[in-house]
């Protein structure tokens, strides 16, 4: 099967090394059809089939952008979320699709498109570095991955999250519950890029799209041996900062 | 050189001290000569008892008649001492950090040093490096007759973030009264300050080959500030560098007013266009990267009002540093040693296109992990997605040995980049791949090491090389 991968605003939502996901993906599965969607036009998920729609990681004015952009088709979106379409939103793209995002520093406090119930806070001078690792449901491997952000979420405790985190701060320093997850909606704020960090959810990923992906043993091979070292290295207490802990 | 006149940009009257502001200066002096006799120079020391006792001294030191401050994310430093070396080749007495820290107490420590026991300021120019992130500490009480910004790139992911938010520091930050002197071939710079500051910009003119599409990882300021739509470049060089244009509004990059022409074929020389006149210079390293900070050096001067020929004679007698960079040929084989900013994609980048660029087969070492960074927080690996690990797939590189903590995921990288595997040796510790690479086959190989493991990788996979080389030789 033939899948089609949207690639929402790529001129702008490029930070962080995190449009490796699409390429890891775009290696895996060599004949899926990977859609690039610039910002003056019209995202394919409008109209067409398709199976993933991905978003990386903006600057604060290109959070803005974006959010202007898919606000015109938010019932579109809310519509695909609740029929099963896969979505991977990575770092601070997830933050389009809550409540408000207030940043004092840079005077703005602004609707995001309000389809997931948190808000996000955004602070310039006080950014966020670290380490996470925790569950991800129907992956017996744990995630691992890092944070480096200016921004927190505060979210419903009913929303489900990406993952728990058993090391390491979730949406905010205050609760173990990471991003959000509805349906095939994937949201996280880890960089990394979290799919070639975790080569198990890539797997996953690609699995629940209903793909067998043409495995590249040595890509494979290696991402695991660098998964495995980091794994090793996260269970290690010595590793964690205090900062790095929820307050519980 | 003759001296020329420099020009008082602004209210320069001797400032009023109290005990407070004389003490801050005895004591930050003192410091500064204990140091020195202890054998340690460029420190912030001094400029931290001084912001101690006095917090308001960067305000109310009596300063030099013209104040420069030079930022950027790349080539800071370099600009910084090219500058200092320029305006003390023209006469002028210059005072600046360039052994120092970049930050708030290196800047005061810096400006101490420039006065007397009695407060009075004895310099006629200051030049200052100044840390980007630094700028809202720094610029509003300095209030700098000039700010020169080199380039505003990717950086360190976890202190910098990204370019836009650099920008938005220093644009914050900085004196309506401040003349700016920009970088016209990056958009992110050339955004720089207010409508109500004076800008000056320099740029390195095109030269035919140069490509009109980008390529890389790390490709900011894609998009028209006015009307959102995909920028067209005129011409691309790395990252975001290079001129553009929209195609639906008409937006472009600012024209240089200072800028520096291509090598003449016949000639060997370059011109240095500037206001009113061009002159023909030779510059005594033709790397882009200096020929820009060449351009920024002269677009200063121009803006010191200096003459158009005295500055083509500054430019031509300037020596950029080297110590990044150690080439030697041992048995008939290169070796080439290059301190690569490991956090810091760009850096790496422009690391891996000069390994291409350099012709022969080839062998690169690889540790250019900042390991360090776990023992004062995190070290956020996502840096090797923002570099371009491409360059590395070049098929003249026979071999990739990568080293240390890292090296999966380097390996990762190297082969997402596209570098078939077999030309992938992962070694466990960072300096024995140096007793590994084979050395009879090669023409050139690269040691490429971070920061923090310069010493202990650098300094060791160098002699280790060096020792082969030699005995194989002999």
């Amino acid at each position: 099967m033939t899948l089609t991968i949207e690639m929402l605003f790529p001129e702008i939502a490029n930070l962080h090394g995190d449009n490796a996901n699409i390429d890891f993906l775009e290696r895996c599965l060599p004949d899926s059809r990977i859609v690039q969607t610039g910002l003056n036009k019209t995202p394919e998920f409008v109209a067409g089939k398709v199976d993933l729609v991905y978003l990386g990681p903006l600057t604060e004015r290109g959070q803005i952008r974006a959010i202007a952009r898919l606000a015109p088709h938010k019932s579109r979106i809310e519509e695909l979320i609740q029929s099963g379409t896969h979505f991977l939103f990575t770092h601070n793209a997830m933050e389009c699709l809550g409540s408000r995002i207030v940043n004092s520093e840079m005077n703005y406090d602004i609707p995001g498109l309000g389809i997931f119930d948190f808000s996000t806070d955004v602070r310039m001078f006080d950014r966020y570095t670290g380490k996470v690792m925790g569950t991800f449901d129907g992956l017996p491997q744990p995630i691992v991955g890092y944070k480096s952000q200016f921004s927190m979420v505060s979210g419903s405790p009913e929303l489900p999250g990406f993952m728990t985190t058993t090391r390491g701060i979730g949406r905010n320093p205050t609760t173990h519950v990471e991003g959000v997850r509805v349906n095939n909606f994937l949201g996280t704020s880890l960089i990394g890029p979290v799919l070639l960090m975790n080569p198990h959810l890539a797997e996953w990923l690609m699995s629940s799209l209903d793909s067998t992906p043409k495995r590249e043993p040595v890509l494979h091979d290696l991402a695991v041996a660098a998964y495995d070292a980091r794994r090793r290295e996260f269970q290690d207490d010595r590793t964690w900062s205090a900062f790095e802990r929820v307050a519980e | 050189m003759t001296n020329p006149t420099v020009p008082a940009f602004g209210d320069r009257h001797g400032p009023r001290y109290g005990l407070r502001e004389l003490s801050a200066i005895w004591l930050g002096k003192s410091a500064g000569t204990l140091l020195r006799i202890l054998g340690r120079e460029g420190t912030h020391v001094p400029g931290r008892i001084a912001l101690w006792v006095c917090p308001t001294m960067l305000r109310t030191i009596e300063r030099p008649t013209t104040v420069i401050v030079v930022t950027g994310t790349n080539g800071k430093t370099t600009t910084t001492n090219l500058l200092a070396d320029a305006v003390d080749a023209l006469g002028m007495n210059v005072v600046s950090n360039r052994a120092g820290s970049n930050l708030r107490d290196g800047i005061v420590a810096a400006l101490i040093t420039g006065v007397t026991l009695l407060g009075h300021c004895r310099r006629e120019v200051a030049v200052l490096e100044m840390d980007e992130r630094s700028a809202l500490r720094v610029l509003p009480e300095l209030a700098p007759d000039i700010v020169v910004c080199t380039n505003l790139t990717r950086d360190s992911i976890k202190r910098n973030a990204h370019p836009e938010y650099i920008a938005w520091i220093l644009s914050s930050a900085m004196p309506t009264t401040t003349t700016l002197v920009l970088n016209s071939d990056d958009l992110i710079t050339a955004s720089l300050g207010s409508s109500s500051n004076r800008r000056v910009f320099f740029g390195v003119d095109p030269v035919g080959d140069e490509p009109r599409e980008p390529s890389g990882s790390a490709v900011d300021a894609s998009i028209c500030p006015e009307c959102d739509e995909r920028l067209e470049w005129d011409f691309w060089r790395f990252n975001h560098i290079g001129r553009v244009h929209c195609p639906t509004c008409g937006f472009k990059s600012p024209k240089p007013d200072v800028h520096v022409g291509p090598v003449t074929s016949t000639t060997g020389l370059r011109s240095l266009a500037l206001h009113s006149e061009k002159v023909d210079v030779h510059l005594k390293n033709e790397s882009l990267v200096n020929v820009y900070n060449v351009a920024a050096v002269a677009a200063t001067l121009e803006v010191l009002v200096v003459a158009p020929r005295t500055i083509g004679s500054v430019v031509e007698s300037l020596t950029p540093p080297t110590s990044r960079f150690e080439d030697e040929t041992v048995g008939g084989v290169r070796l080439v040693r290059l301190l690569t900013k490991g956090l810091v994609g760009v850096a790496v980048s422009r690391a891996f296109e000069y390994i291409v660029s350099v012709p022969g087969r080839k062998i690169v070492l690889l540790a250019v992990d900042e390991t360090t960074d776990r023992f004062d927080g995190v070290e956020n690996t996502a840096w090797i997605y923002d570099a371009d690990y491409e360059y590395l797939a070049d098929p003249s590189i026979s071999a990739i040995y990568v080293g240390g903590i890292r090296r999966h995921d380097q390996a990762l990288r190297l082969a997402m980049a596209g570098v078939d595997s077999t030309r992938i040796v992962l070694v466990e510790s960072e300096t024995h791949g140096a007793d590994l690479v084979p050395l009879d086959t090669v023409d050139v190989v690269f040691n490429l090491h971070s920061n923090h493991n310069a010493g202990v990788t650098g300094d060791a996979v160098q002699r280790t090389l060096r020792t082969r080389l030699t005995e194989m030789a002999s």
